[in-house]
């Protein structure tokens, strides 16, 4: 048996990629141009053994893929919103060590800053973190924005409508805290920080994502000073930060502030930099075993046919040319694993999406692209293993006879 | 046409206590058209002098010269275009390509770079033809029968159209009637170009269709004599 089954399958396959073996004697010339490489026949006829490394390099090409999202996911939760912001530096109280949450500049300085530092535009912007109430009645926190509409603080409203100047009950939504929230445009939210207490309304939705690992919402700067410091007016903090539009502007200090470019800022984000180190090293680590493990495989598969290379160089066939058939095997191998991880990372991302506690992953087509690319040329790393292997492979060997 | 001339030549394998002689001081030429039997008893040198030849094995002495080209000087790159482009060998175990079919592992001469008459496929349907190997010519080498597989290894060797034919014992897995019938055309081929064969056998039938048999011993060449051919 068997025997009709494969031959079955070789017309199969041979007439999707491959043109079959000329007919004798039906009457039609020989092509001269007969496709013939050695490396892809092998792979059809040693299914089983290629499934398995393309399995192999699918999972890992899926790890590397996932890991990448979840760093990429991570970092945006971390302040994607930050770096959203319509500005080219970010100015701090010169006492706040570039924290945010410790950041506090007084009207006099605040209102100084955009001239000190030489801006051609300028905005306040506060911050804090406050609980709210969800649709379910579960409290939940949310990072909370004060800015002045009409300044480059305010953010793109995607959906229902801007703050009015000093409509200070209102709120501008980010995606992700409609969907953590369950709450829509139109309804109300009970938001409180320590023992302050108010009650906003949804008037818009804005696509900004988020800050300190929390969807961001933004409100005005009076409201965020009542929400902050219990009231409003000359006595409590005008702001946190200042936002600068213009040129040349990260490095200056002045009385009372310094400003920094918006990188740095997000890298002096609070846990950043030390989220950074491990997402990269988990990135360093999932390249480099993914290149060992396909190098390992493609190695192991190079000794077994050790034999059968003895002979293609005991009939004449240069070391390049069999390593040609090894690379193009492990390139095919490669790029099957890698086009099956794709939808897999991203199917996986969608369903991770649809979790209550939404996961923090992220897909950019940058990040599929580098992995892919990535992964394609840790793989072809790794088949250099093997072209070592080929050219040690001396070609008496297929005389048959002992060492 | 092809001349080949071997001058005082020696193989020695290890060094030292271990150091096996195979060949030792072997000089013979050879004429365009001829076909030469090799035989003696097991482990008298005929391989290890057939894979000199055939660029397979670096002498430790002396010289072999084919067609003016001196096989013993080339380097690792040169000896494997040699042996693409001017070497056909059949391996004592015949050594085809095992995820191969019988079509396919003569299409890989050419898919190295050896050249040959015609077309590649044409070229590889007519020894499958010549061969009586037509209607096996779509079976994986492990399909087939160790004759067939011999066969193959035989068919394979003339893709390159090769200056040299080096058959290493071929009977050992050829049913006689046909093995005699198969070495008959292979030597057809040999000399109708005027290109050269050596074959090492057992089988003295064999032996009796070469031009001249050449016998060795404990590595040394001990007899030429005419072949009845
Ligand atoms: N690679 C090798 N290393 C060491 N000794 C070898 C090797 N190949 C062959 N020999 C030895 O060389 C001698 C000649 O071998 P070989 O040429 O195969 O003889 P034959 O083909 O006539 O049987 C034998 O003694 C054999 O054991
Ligand atoms: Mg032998």
């Amino acid at each position: 048996m068997g025997r009709g089954r494969r031959r079955h399958l070789r017309t199969y396959y041979g007439a999707a990629i491959w043109s079959r073996p000329a007919v004798v004697g039906a009457g039609r010339p020989d092509v001269a141009a007969e496709v013939f490489v050695i490396g892809l026949l092998e792979i059809r006829r040693r299914k089983v053994q290629f499934a398995l490394i393309t399995l192999v390099v699918t999972l890992i090409s899926y790890l590397v893929l996932m890991i990448n999202g979840l760093g990429v996911g991570l970092n945006e939760a971390a302040g994607s919103a930050l770096r959203s912001f319509d500005a080219d530096a970010i100015a701090y109280s010169d006492q706040a060590g570039l924290s945010v949450i410790r950041s506090e500049l007084s009207a006099e300085v605040a209102g100084g800053i955009g001239e000190a530092a030489g801006a051609e535009e300028s905005a306040p912007l506060g911050y804090v973190a406050a609980n709210y109430r969800d649709s379910d009645g579960v409290v939940d926190s949310a990072a909370f924005l004060g800015f002045e509409p009409g300044t480059i603080a305010e953010p793109k409203v995607t959906g229902g409508r801007a703050l009015e100047p000093g409509e200070d009950d209102g709120i501008l939504a980010d995606k992700t805290f409609l969907r953590a929230s369950g709450l829509d445009v139109g309804d109300r939210v009970e938001v409180s920080v320590r023992l302050v207490r108010r009650e906003f309304t949804i008037v818009g939705e804005i696509d900004e994502g988020q800050f300190f690992f929390q969807p961001a919402v933004y409100i005005t700067r009076t409201a965020w000073q009542e929400l902050k410091y219990g009231a409003s007016g000359a006595d409590v903090p005008f702001a946190s930060v200042v936002l600068l539009k213009g040129d040349d502007l990260p490095g200056k200090r002045g009385e009372g502030f310094e400003a920094v470019s918006k990188s740095t800022a997000f890298a002096n984000i609070e846990g950043v930099s030390g989220q950074q180190s491990t997402v990269t090293s988990l990135r360093v680590f999932g390249y480099v075993i993914g290149a060992l493990v396909v190098g390992v495989f493609f190695y192991v598969l190079t000794l077994q046919k050790v034999p059968q290379i003895g002979v293609l160089k005991a009939i004449g066939a240069s070391n390049f040319y069999v390593f040609r058939q090894v690379l193009g095997q492990v390139v095919v191998l490669a790029a099957i694993g890698i086009a099956v991880s794709v939808p897999l990372a991203w199917a996986t991302y969608r369903a991770l999406l649809q979790l209550p506690d939404a996961v923090p992953i992220a897909f950019t087509t940058g990040t599929y692209v580098t992995t892919c690319v990535a992964l394609m040329v840790t793989a072809v790393i790794g088949a250099l293993f093997s072209g070592r292997q080929v050219i040690k492979t001396d070609p008496i060997i297929a005389l048959g006879q002992q060492q | 046409m092809t001349t080949l001339r071997v001058r005082d030549l020696s193989k020695t394998y290890g060094s030292g206590e271990d150091a096996v002689h195979a060949v030792r001081g072997v000089s013979f030429e050879s004429a365009p058209g001829e076909f030469l039997g090799l035989v003696g008893p097991s482990g008298s040198g005929k391989t290890t002098l057939l894979a000199m030849i055939g660029g397979l094995l670096t002498p430790t002495s002396g010289s072999i010269d084919v067609n003016g080209l001196e096989i013993g000087q080339l380097s690792g790159r040169q000896q494997a275009a040699y042996r693409r482009d001017r070497i056909g060998y059949v391996f004592q175990s015949n050594n085809l390509l095992p995820y191969l079919t019988a079509r396919e592992n003569l299409m890989v001469v050419r898919a190295i770079g050896a050249k040959g008459r015609g077309a590649a496929g044409q070229r590889a349907d007519q020894l499958l033809e010549e061969l009586g190997l037509t209607k096996r010519r779509n079976a994986l080498a492990t399909e087939l029968s160790g004759g067939e597989r011999q066969r193959v290894a035989i068919a394979r060797a003339l893709m390159n159209d090769p200056d040299l034919v080096l058959v290493d014992e071929p009977t050992a897995s050829l049913d006689s009637a046909r093995g005699k019938q198969v070495v008959k055309s292979l030597i057809e081929e040999v000399k109708g170009r005027g290109k050269l064969g050596i074959m090492v056998t057992h089988d003295l039938a064999m032996a009796e269709l070469a031009d001249r048999v050449l016998e060795m011993h404990d590595g040394e060449l001990t007899r030429l004599r005419e072949g009845v051919a």
